[in-house]
């Protein structure tokens, strides 16, 4: 057919001029005919329409008797476009119902697990990090505690040792009448010596005397004097530590009471246990002039 | 006529019997509903100029779904089938705006 053989061939602009446009159209119906959703580009339509112009549309002609005639062919249309619309309701149904996942393609999946997993090691590494802190913030705290806590302790030791805060616990009331006026320095020191040796911790004379580490003892012209302070007669001594053991100390033989009942000295002793002596005489410590601690 | 009534009976089916789309269908389904929407106004602009045949209809239908989910399945074999399935919805999308606009002239003269 050599009709056939020029059509590929030859311009489309040649038809045009040639005037065979109704030989045209009937092809383009019959390839439509063959293909109906045959792509045409858009500007072949534009010049098909502004060629047909105001001749009217000759080549479009509805059967619309035929649409309200149902045939076998209308039946498989309406079956095609009812799996469609039945495909349509699904896919909607499938969306909407698990909208993210479900309709997912396996790389897509694996690579979302794959940044969960990551994000999970990130969030793990850093929760891990996170207790490592806290645990270091907690026993921080902890130790600081008890380094606070042995702070107090030795600061309350070191407070009764030096005599600045008040005492108060089991102990001895030793009361020495010295008629004869014959109790010396050394006598003095012997008790205090054996009362230390009995464990004393806290030693006071005559309710206003406090006993120290640094406390001297000398003869004054009137009467002893401790820190300056003169020892009245009779001699009220305090001492707070294990009642027992003092007792003890102060009663043994050739100790303070032998010492001062004997007839050198000629005095009289009361040794009295005592559950509870409330020491309240303090000592005001000077500050150290020389002495620094050892850094 | 009867094929406007099978789209209502389609979707009232859809509705009622919530059908399970199968597994091996599930990633395919969308390519596949847009390729019958190409189809499907490629027969209505057919339709419109008069030149529809059912045949080509269904035929058309038929084998632009099944390219298009074919094309995404091999796509997935080979892995590119995000970027396959990307490409085949821009064509069809490309298609149908073509077939709307032909439409669109044949309806409104415009």
């Amino acid at each position: 057919m050599p009709e056939e053989e020029r059509r590929t061939p030859r311009p489309r602009s040649r038809f045009r001029q040639s005037g065979v446009l109704t030989r045209r159209a009937q092809r383009r119906r019959e390839r439509a005919e063959l293909d109906p959703e045959l792509d045409r580009s858009s500007d072949d339509d534009e010049t098909l329409a502004a060629l047909r112009g105001g001749t009217g549309r000759t080549d479009t002609k509805i059967d619309w008797g035929r649409l309200l005639r149902p045939g076998a062919g209308q039946v498989i249309v309406a079956v095609i476009l009812a799996f469609f619309a039945m495909a349509v309701v699904m896919q909607i149904r499938v969306s909407t119902q698990d909208e993210t996942y479900a309709s997912l393609r396996r790389s897509d999946l694996v690579q979302m697990l794959d940044s969960l997993t990551q994000e999970t090691r990130r969030l793990e590494m850093e929760l891990s990090e996170l207790e490592r802190t806290r645990d270091e913030l907690v026993s921080g705290q902890d130790s600081e505690r008890v380094a606070r806590e042995q702070a107090q302790k030795r600061l309350t030791t070191m407070q009764i040792l030096a005599g600045t805060v008040p005492a108060e616990g089991p102990g001895v009331v030793i009361r020495i009448s010295d008629p004869e006026g014959k109790v010396g320095v050394d006598v003095v020191l012997n008790a205090i010596g054996e009362m230390r040796d009995a464990g004393a911790e806290v030693i006071e004379f005559n309710d206003s005397i406090r006993l120290v580490t640094s406390s001297w003892i000398a003869q004054g012209p009137d009467s002893l004097l401790i820190d300056g302070k003169p020892l009245t007669t009779p001699i009220k001594m305090e001492v707070i530590g294990d009642p027992h053991a003092l007792e003890e100390g102060a009663r043994f033989r050739g100790g303070l009471v032998s010492e001062i009942t004997s007839p050198r000295v000629g005095g009289h002793v009361t040794v009295t246990r005592s559950e509870r002596i409330e020491i309240t005489a303090l000592h005001e410590p000077r500050e150290n002039q020389y002495a620094e601690p050892v850094r | 006529m009867i094929a406007l009534l099978g789209l209502i009976v389609g979707i009232v089916l859809g509705v009622l019997l919530e059908p399970s789309i199968p597994a091996w269908v599930q990633p395919y389904l969308p390519i596949a509903i847009v390729a019958a929407m190409d189809a499907l106004f490629g027969g209505l602009r057919a339709f419109l100029e008069g030149t529809f045949t059912d045949r080509v209809f269904v035929v058309s239908f038929l084998s632009n779904v099944v390219i298009a989910a074919l094309i995404v399945w091999i796509g997935d074999q080979i892995g590119v089938g995000s970027q396959l399935s990307t490409g085949v919805v821009v064509v069809l999308g490309i298609r149908i705006f073509t077939n709307a606009a032909a439409i669109r002239r044949q309806v409104f003269r415009a």
